[in-house]
């Protein structure tokens, strides 16, 4: 298995962890598993990518399409990337890290989503 | 018909016969009484030849002996079903469609029914006008019968029975010499079945045991492994191998040896199979995996011992870790060298000591080495040090390079061609040098780009790259693939190249397609490009007649 998503659930968020590869093979299923896990109850959406060890292109696409579809149903997108995690490199060289708002940790996120 | 009352017989054996039944000899006449010219006949049916028989040749040739002695018609054999208390046709000449159409008889019912309850020798001098429940013999026209039962040591087999299609009535003499025959017979019959049922055990413990080793290896690009699973000559072992492919590329390598054999040491095998491939896969480190089963194990009271062995392979770092739990160590085959038995921690097996803890070992295997786990049917026989086995391995490995040639070698070499007396499991993991050009040729598969990273990463880190120049060439490398699979379109079923080099300091990197290059459409695809951009020093894509290339490179940063 390239990649690994597990779940936690609060009261009106979920936390979803990703961890090992993401590329053009899976980058769709991923999606797809984490718009199934989402209930018309949930305000938000955490994307913990501490633990990704190669996020490509199709990631980066797989993020920003979440994004829109989740900005339809009213659910916010949080993204955990830390400094020095692969995901943040991606996001760095592919130029996109200034136009996503990103938390350093899991607690940060979690802290993002109680303020809205 | 013999002038008795079956009145007379009820005290000897309890039974009421069915209507036209006779009960014969109830007494039980002495052999003594039976002429010179039959007991030559009855000498004939204790030929220690027949013994050697299997049971169905054995009750063929009983048969036909039977037919011809008592000069009758027909003859059968039922064998008695203790699951069901039933008696089901076996053999039979001249009535083979009971055989054929497997008639069973509830033993206390009918003709050969009620010789089974009772034990007792029946005749019935006309089928039509007897209790009779097998519709053959009426369809066969069978006129008189005659049968007794089948006993050995006190257990009932079944009935023998012999049949006339004329009128005929069976004396004393002739219950006699069937007796005869069925008690000389009987404990054939039953060594036979005894053995029938261990086969039929035997070979349902190893089709159990076949179908719980895995049907084929997983593939992982650059690791080649192998493994063995050589059953014993004569009983199903509890011996266990696995191989896994896990997450980030790292391949785990499982052996192991449930003490004792049966369908039970196989059951109890599949069990710790499964669950050494769930903490496995969970990504649990050798120590961990085992202490975990250990647990498993000692929670279950599970009355067998176990010996185990797990090893986790980074085919990036050519590092592997492993550990045991009571089992015979691993041996290395090295590229170069003689094969030698690597250290292992002295540990308890599976679940015979409260709170057991393995530990690790670890080392990095170079290029050209293989590793082996195996069980101790491999090195073990009667009245040998273990010393000489271990070292009759080693001897036998000397030379031989390769996880497929080893576990060949090995067994042609160790393993006699009936099978061992005890089973034996042997997987074997082989490191490839690294290549100074790394040159891969793949199907133009999405599936395929993490292959194509892990022969990448590998490559760089033998060429010296630091752990960032590994990812980021590893990423900008995988968006050139990516777009190769993207774009790839081709009659013929599409593949992609990829080929690197190092020369002084600097690493080239070119991907190579069939299709041809597109104008980045869409984000994606524009970004996969930036990427391959901002990560590499240059990057040059070029339109040939056969497809597209992408070369890409950089310069490697000093001091990992």
């Amino acid at each position: 298995m390239l990649a690994d998503l597990r779940f936690e659930h609060a009261e009106s968020v979920v936390v979803a962890r990703l961890a090992g590869d993401v590329d053009m093979s899976n980058a769709r299923e991923v999606g797809a598993a984490l718009d199934r896990t989402l209930t018309n109850d949930k305000l938000a959406l955490v994307l913990d990518l501490s633990e990704v060890d190669y996020f490509d292109s199709a990631g980066i696409h797989l993020i920003f399409d979440l994004r829109e579809r989740l900005r339809v149903r009213g659910v916010k997108l949080c993204l955990v990337v830390p400094e020095g995690s692969s995901a943040r490199a991606s996001l760095q060289l592919a130029g996109v890290l200034r136009t996503i708002d990103v938390d350093e940790t899991l607690d940060a996120a979690l802290g993002s989503v109680a303020q809205n | 018909m013999p002038a008795r009352s079956p009145e007379a017989s009820f005290g000897a054996s309890g039974l009421t016969p069915g209507r036209g039944q006779v009960i014969l000899g109830a007494g039980g006449a002495a052999p003594a009484a039976a002429a010179p010219a039959q007991m030559a006949d009855i000498y004939r049916l204790g030929d220690p030849a027949l013994a050697e028989l299997a049971l169905e040749p054995l009750l063929d040739e009983l048969l036909v002996r039977v037919v011809d002695i008592l000069r009758v018609d027909t003859s059968a054999i039922l064998l008695h079903d203790a699951d069901t208390d039933e008696l089901v046709a076996r053999a039979a000449k001249g009535l083979e469609e009971e055989v054929e159409r497997g008639v069973r008889i509830p033993v206390g019912r009918g003709f050969a029914g009620r010789i089974a309850a009772g034990r007792v020798p029946i005749h019935i001098l006309d089928v039509d006008h007897a209790e009779v429940l097998n519709p053959i013999l009426r369809e066969k026209h069978v006129r008189s019968m005659l049968g007794v039962p089948l006993i050995a040591e006190g257990e009932l087999l079944g009935v023998l029975h012999v049949g006339s299609l004329t009128t005929r009535t069976f004396t004393d003499q002739d219950a006699i010499v069937l007796q005869l025959a069925a008690t000389r017979v009987a404990p054939a019959v039953q060594r036979a079945r005894l053995l029938e049922a261990l086969q039929r055990e035997h070979s349902a413990g190893i089709a159990l045991q076949r179908s719980l080793l895995p049907e084929r290896l997983p593939i992982v690009v650059g690791v080649p492994v192998a493994a063995r699973y050589l059953p014993s000559r004569d009983e199903v072992g509890g011996d266990w191998y696995d191989v896994l492919a896990l997450n980030r590329g790292m391949v785990g390598i499982a052996i192991g040896d449930v003490a004792g054999h049966g369908v039970r040491a196989a059951a109890l095998m599949a069990e710790l199979r499964s669950a050494m491939r769930a903490y496995a896969v969970d990504g649990q480190p050798p120590a961990a995996v085992l202490e975990r089963v250990d647990r498993l194990v000692r929670e279950a009271g599970a009355l067998r011992m176990a010996t185990a062995g797990y090893a986790l392979y980074d085919p990036e770092t050519s590092c592997l870790r492993y550990a045991t739990a009571g089992h015979p160590p691993p041996m290395l085959v090295p590229a170069e060298g003689e094969p030698r038995l690597l250290p292992v921690e002295i540990a308890p097996p599976l679940g015979t000591v409260p709170y057991a803890a393995y530990a690790e070992q670890q080392f990095r295997l170079e290029g050209g080495d293989t590793f082996l786990f195996y069980t101790d049917g491999l090195i073990e026989r009667r009245g040998e040090s273990l010393d000489v086995g271990f070292a009759r391995l080693c001897a036998a490995a000397g030379g031989v390079h390769g996880a497929e040639a080893l576990c060949r070698t090995l067994t042609r070499e160790l393993v006699p061609r009936e099978g061992g007396a005890d089973d034996i499991a042997m997987v074997a993991l082989h490191c490839e040098p690294v290549p100074e050009r790394l040159a891969l040729m793949l199907p133009a598969r999405p599936e395929t780009l993490a292959d194509v990273r892990r022969g990448l990463r590998r490559w760089l880190r033998a060429a010296g790259a630091t752990d960032d120049d590994v990812a980021v060439i590893t990423l900008a490398v995988g968006e050139a693939c990516a777009n190769a699979v993207e774009h790839a379109y081709s009659p013929t079923p599409a593949v992609y190249a990829v080929e690197a080099f190092e020369e002084a300091g600097t690493v080239t990197i070119a991907v190579r397609d069939s299709g041809r290059w597109r104008r980045p459409r869409g984000e994606n695809r524009g970004r996969g490009l930036t990427i391959m951009e901002n990560a590499m020093d240059d990057v040059d894509v070029s339109q040939t007649a056969e497809g597209t290339e992408i070369v890409l490179s950089k310069r490697l940063a000093t001091g990992a």
